[in-house]
């Protein structure tokens, strides 16, 4: 499926000039993002950030107690493992805290994933895109450390980092393979839940990387998409039955989100849409095409809505 | 390459274990070894991901708790392990807060900033460093025994790792 492209209209020229995106972007956001100048105007801000409180090795009364004695100012968020920073005195990735694994800087929006997945002790769960590990070190604070995590990581470079954080937030439950999640399958193992937080093209992070306004082209949508449809193939093939998996990203495109999980229904009947109480709903939409209604079910996570970094959760349950 | 430890291996494993006071602690988990050229590694992993962890060759399983010398040598996640759960003992030194922020930079431990050793620790004795809220913040070998460790003005103790290194080596 090619990126879908529309007409140039007074308004998309008027905001990409203003914001300084390019006019083919802009000209998509109105198409699929309710309330598009809060949305651009919140783009402009720093976004939120926000901690995850690694229940492995602390409790979250123990660690706000903590920073806040050094003068960090903390705010509770939907999920309760999750703080919002008003404000750090440090940076939050330099306390004797951090270091010591009480918590991980990560989005709320990335720890919604997990929240999808319904994880519980003893779960055989596989992360098909696991670097750098924060999703992973959630999920093992999520299973008390039991079970066992099976990540999957091609690169070296990535697979370090990750094994740091592994390290860091203390999880012994997780094996990783240095293997691309499209040869998952030569695990051989049927999973109770799996995660596919899928490689993207990133349009969700524009806030925290703004060269993305215009170095974001048609062509990088197309490739991730592309791909994203034959790992999500895969991902759907390792879930047990009455298994869940979960699909997302830190875009907004469609072509990476509700296209590739409509694709999916039509393959596997035996897939539904399940619902998820977090963000938005997802698209049934988008330009002439129609998706399965079930894509309501998913769910997107916007900056000026939700305040988190752009994010799309699909949660599929395998029957 | 992951596998099972040999019978002498176990031994030495047994021991470090009960040096740092986790034996019991540790009973229920499987520990598996990681033999890289000459470097061997102890692992943690669950009981149940034993056997796949040794057929299936993963490129990281579990958490590496220490190194396998001429004597077992904990790693920072091992030390951290050993402080939540172990039965306190000889080895473990605690250091005042001012110490704790210079431990994290790899720096040495002086006697004043001690707060609580056991005067039965003798010299180039290995210890796990605790701050004031008993979290292992690095390892350190003993320069002097006993209450020796106390004297002021001196470096009683060599960092030998330490916490700080997640952010300076990951960068």
């Amino acid at each position: 499926m090619k990126t879908l492209i529309f007409p140039e209209s007074d308004e998309s020229a008027g905001l990409a000039s203003r914001y300084g995106y390019d006019k083919w972007l802009v000209g998509r956001f109105l198409k699929y993002v309710p309330d598009i100048k809060e949305f651009l105007a919140k783009m402009e801000m720093p976004p939120t950030q926000y901690i995850r409180v690694n229940t492995l090795k602390t409790s979250r009364v123990e660690l706000e107690s903590r920073l806040e004695s050094k003068g960090f100012i903390l705010k509770h968020t939907v999920l309760p493992e999750v703080l919002a920073v008003e404000k750090a005195p440090i940076s939050a990735g330099a306390s004797t805290e951090y270091l010591l694994g009480h918590y991980y800087v990560q989005d709320l929006s990335s720890c919604m994933a997990v929240e999808a997945l319904d994880v519980e002790e003893n779960h055989v769960m596989l992360d098909v895109a696991a670097a750098p590990g924060g999703k992973t070190t959630f999920i093992a604070q999520r299973m008390k450390n039991t079970g066992s995590i099976i990540a999957l990581e091609p690169s070296e470079r990535r697979a370090r980092s990750m094994s740091f954080n592994l390290a860091r937030c203390g999880v012994y439950n997780t094996c990783v393979f240095k293997m691309d999640g499209i040869h998952a399958e030569k695990l051989g193992m049927k999973f109770d839940r799996v995660l596919l937080d899928a490689p993207c093209s990133c349009e969700g992070v524009i806030a925290k990387d703004v060269a993305r306004k215009t170095s974001h082209r048609p062509q990088d949508v197309d490739y991730c998409s592309s791909r994203q449809e034959k790992l999500v193939d895969v991902a759907a093939r390792m879930v047990r039955p009455g298994g869940i998996l979960v699909y997302s990203t830190c875009s907004f495109a469609p072509e990476e989100n509700e296209m590739v999980v409509d694709r999916l229904l039509r393959g596997f009947p035996n897939i539904s849409v399940e619902p998820f109480e977090h963000g938005s709903a997802g698209l049934t939409s988008f330009g002439d095409i129609k998706f399965d209604n079930q894509l309501g079910n998913a769910r997107r996570l916007y900056p000026h809505i939700h305040d988190t970094t752009g994010f799309f959760i699909a949660k599929l349950r395998v029957s | 390459m992951y596998r099972k430890p040999t019978r002498e291996e176990k031994t030495q494993i047994k021991r470090a274990l009960d040096k740092w006071g986790v034996f019991e602690a540790l009973a229920d988990k499987a520990l598996i070894m990681h033999e890289n050229n000459d470097l061997k590694t102890v692992c943690l992993v669950p009981q149940e991901l034993e056997a796949a962890i040794v057929k299936m060759q993963p490129h990281l399983a579990g958490l590496e708790i220490g190194q396998l010398k001429k004597q077992f040598m904990p790693s920072i996640p091992g030390a951290d392990i050993f402080a939540r759960l172990g039965k306190r003992n000889k080895f473990y030194v605690t250091v005042n807060e001012n110490a704790e922020k210079l431990v994290l930079y790899s720096r040495d431990v002086m006697g004043e900033s001690i707060v609580e050793v056991s005067g039965e620790l003798d010299e180039n004795d290995l210890v796990i460093i605790l701050n004031t809220k008993q979290e292992a913040i690095g390892i350190g070998r003993t320069r002097f025994a006993g209450t020796s460790l106390l004297q002021k003005g001196k470096a009683t103790i060599t960092t030998l790792a330490d916490a700080g290194y997640y952010l300076r080596d990951e960068g």
